[in-house]
């Protein structure tokens, strides 16, 4: 599934939170957007996800503009913070809930949850918990694995390393590597951990007040060493 | 979209607002609060039917028949109906969001909540009321048809009221001010519809001939709610999708006060900078700021009934209380939830040297200085000579010197850190047993002691009394607030680990 922007800016006040000409992300293709704090990661997903109105321009995923349809959802799956969870469901409730609204049999979401048996580490189901009492890193993987669980060919994930302790962050690694092999869907992850971006992703994009500075594959020589160059200069 | 989808999802979604209803903080988490709405409700429940008889025979013997007067009233009912929808109903635009990233189309989640709001049990509420009425004023009259005729009409008009509602309380999330316009409306439709031509009373008239009609069973007056509810489920829609944008980016304006603006509290040395802190945190925090606009709005419609309406003249009891009731409704919400606000930062006031003692110190004067907004009020009262003077300052030195003290306990037992961005209605359910005591003591104790104190001696005497317990009180505030801050150091560990576990 591929996602096409174009021309979107996006400014609050007087600070331009977003200004990209064209930017493409492949079908298949696994993408880590980097930058600072207020580069415009978060913003870029919240305006593709239609959670904000652009100034100008549009993004499209699959070709369809996603601020005039709302098709793209079918096969798009996103997780951006704890706000968008129901959080007065059980992870059980929820996952449920996510699988009828997918038309997902519930054996085939029996047969899914088990695939992530080992990211939850025995600490989200079967424990008759609310999710608004659940702690920061279960709420995120109980975000995460609701945006996986209809097998979206775009994924998107803002920030999904925080909260998780270093053995998730590991299990999160595997499971957006074979999730992509075995499905082929695109995903794109923002995060501050440039080692886990650099591990995971194909190609990585550097963002600077809301602007595209640099966007290059993993297979590009200087990549590690630019981006490091990069924090270092701008710390 | 097809029907068995739409089912389907109408189906989830409905499901899913029920659990929210049974699941929402204020009933899941907290036992007391639980068994005091049930005990508010059971109350109000047995006073509206005993109301509901009560109006069917004692209105027998007038000019109109009681059913007459109930419906020729309408508006007044339509009045307190909208009063009471501030306590739980939400905004679609509020509930859409964690729906947002699902594959469920916006204007479809947007019919079905707006749809069930039609359905309701809020809309029936009022029923405790009509049903008694109705089998006891309209079955004679009317039979059973009637009966259900009646309440079908009322129901309809809830429901357009209803709509109504929402469309201002989605303004005020904005602007707490949108909410004088409602309240200008139903000004106007009573003071022209019932008070300006007091021989031609047209909304009384109206509503009576509406009220008939619905007994009659008349189908036009039923399109006429149906038609007003229509017109305003889209004028909803239309807000609300606009509205959903806002909610997800927590779009909310907030009123800055610049750092020159309160200069004058620098000669108060640390005391000052936590004046400018409570300042800042009334002013940019939802629930603090929401807290003190509802204070503001209580006390001026009290002071407004009890000095331009005879409803309380030669009521002593209720003189008493709205004068007490002014100066303390403001502080028990407040102080109420002393330190919860604080719990979000306690770790830095602890950081530093007795700046929990500076900050109650702050936190007082600061209540003193908002003692000026009911004084003002009370002066409406005080001019058309409903009450004296004296009357009006000892209520204000008493809550500042006996009040506050009181409620400055809770500054030790509290231990539950409030969501200063949440909207008042959720963080209201994080309130505990204490404070549901200490609050509900502040309001009526001072009533009971002051209507002793008049019954034993007079008016004046009871007013000196309470003056002078007032002024010592507050001269004694060093003392005391030392005291409070000794204690809260002694159980320092448990609050603050109840602070943390509570941070959302």
């Amino acid at each position: 599934m591929e996602l096409t922007i174009d021309n979107i800016r996006k400014t609050f006040g007087e600070k331009v939170a977003l200004d990209v000409n064209h930017y493409v992300v492949h079908s298949g293709e696994i993408v880590g957007l980097v930058g600072n704090n207020g580069a415009g990661k978060t913003t870029l997903f919240r305006v593709v996800l239609d959670l904000i109105k652009p100034d100008s321009g549009i993004a499209r995923i699959g070709g369809v503009p996603t601020a005039h349809s709302e098709e793209w959802k079918e096969h798009t799956g996103a997780y951006v913070d704890t706000g968008f969870l129901i959080d007065y469901l059980t992870p059980e409730e929820y996952f449920d809930f996510i699988a009828k609204v997918s038309n997902i049999r519930k054996d085939v979401l029996h047969e899914r949850l088990q695939q992530f048996e080992h990211f939850m580490n025995g600490e989200v189901m079967g424990r008759n918990t609310l999710i608004r009492n659940l702690s920061a890193g279960n709420k995120q993987k109980v975000g995460i694995i609701g945006a996986m669980l209809h097998y979206p060919q775009l994924l998107l994930l803002d920030e999904p390393f925080n909260f998780l302790d270093p053995s998730s962050q590991h299990a999160m690694k595997y499971l957006l590597e074979s999730y992509n092999r075995e499905t082929g869907a695109t995903i794109i992850v923002s995060s501050h951990n440039l080692a886990h971006t650099l591990d995971i992703c194909t190609r990585v994009t550097l963002l600077e007040h809301g602007k595209i500075i640099k966007d290059h594959d993993k297979d590009y020589a200087n990549l590690i060493d630019e981006i490091q160059e990069y924090f270092i200069h701008n710390s | 979209m097809d029907f068995q989808r739409a089912r389907l999802l109408y189906k989830l979604v409905s499901k899913n607002q029920r659990i929210s209803t049974r699941r929402h903080p204020l009933m899941s988490q907290n036992k007391a609060m639980k068994i005091f709405i049930f005990l508010f409700l059971a109350f109000w429940a047995v006073y509206l039917i005993f109301f509901g008889v009560m109006f069917a025979f004692a209105l027998q013997e007038t000019n109109y028949e009681p059913f007459d007067w109930i419906n020729g009233g309408m508006v007044y009912f339509l009045l307190v109906d909208f009063g009471t929808r501030f306590i739980l109903q939400e905004t679609p635009a509020q509930e859409i969001k964690p729906y947002k990233l699902h594959p469920i189309p916006q204007n479809f989640l947007l019919n079905v909540f707006l749809m069930r709001m039609a359905l309701r049990g809020e809309n029936l509420f009022w029923f405790f009321f009509h049903v008694p009425f109705a089998l006891f004023a309209i079955v004679k009259f009317y039979g059973f048809i009637g009966f259900f005729g009646y309440l079908l009409g009322w129901w309809l008009m809830y429901v357009l009221n209803g709509y109504w509602y929402l469309i201002w309380r989605t303004k005020m999330q904005r602007n707490i001010l949108y909410l004088l316009i409602p309240a200008s409306v139903y000004f106007l439709l009573i003071y022209f519809g019932f008070f300006f031509d007091e021989q031609n009373k047209w909304l009384f008239k109206g509503s009576m001939i509406l009220g008939r009609a619905f007994c009659d069973m008349n189908v036009l007056a039923y399109l006429f709610p149906i038609a007003c509810s229509v017109v305003l489920f889209f004028v909803n829609r239309k807000m609300q999708r606009k509205c959903v944008y806002d909610e997800i980016a927590e779009v909310e304006r907030v009123t800055k006060v610049k750092s020159r603006e309160m200069h004058w509290l620098n000669r108060f040395g640390v005391i000052g900078e936590y004046m400018k802190l409570e300042i800042k945190s009334a002013m940019r925090n939802k629930v603090v700021r929401a807290q003190f606009m509802i204070g503001v709005i209580y006390m001026l419609l009290f002071c407004f009934v009890f000095a331009f309406t005879n409803i309380y003249d030669n009521q002593p009891f209720m003189k008493t209380f709205i004068c007490v009731y002014c100066f303390a409704c403001l502080c028990t919400m407040t102080l109420t939830s002393v330190m919860c606000a604080e719990g979000n930062y306690i770790d830095l006031l602890m950081s530093r040297k007795e700046s929990v003692l500076s900050l109650l110190k702050a936190k007082y004067y600061f209540n003193i200085l908002m003692i000026v907004f009911p004084m003002l009020f009370m002066l409406m009262p005080i001019m058309e000579g409903k009450i004296q003077l004296i009357e009006a300052l000892s209520c204000a030195f008493f809550a500042t010197g006996c009040i506050f003290p009181f409620l400055f306990q809770l500054a030790v037992y509290n231990k539950t850190t409030i969501n200063l961005n949440q909207k008042v209605i959720r963080s209201s359910g994080r309130n505990t047993k204490t404070q549901i005591i200490f609050s509900l003591a502040a309001l009526l104790l001072p009533v009971v002691l002051m209507y002793i104190l008049v019954l034993c001696f007079n008016d004046l005497v009871a007013a000196w009394l309470m003056l002078g317990l007032g002024i010592i009180g507050t001269l004694a505030s060093p003392l005391w607030l030392r005291n409070i801050y000794h204690r809260f150091m002694l159980r320092r560990y448990i609050n603050m680990e109840g602070f943390r576990d509570t941070r959302s």
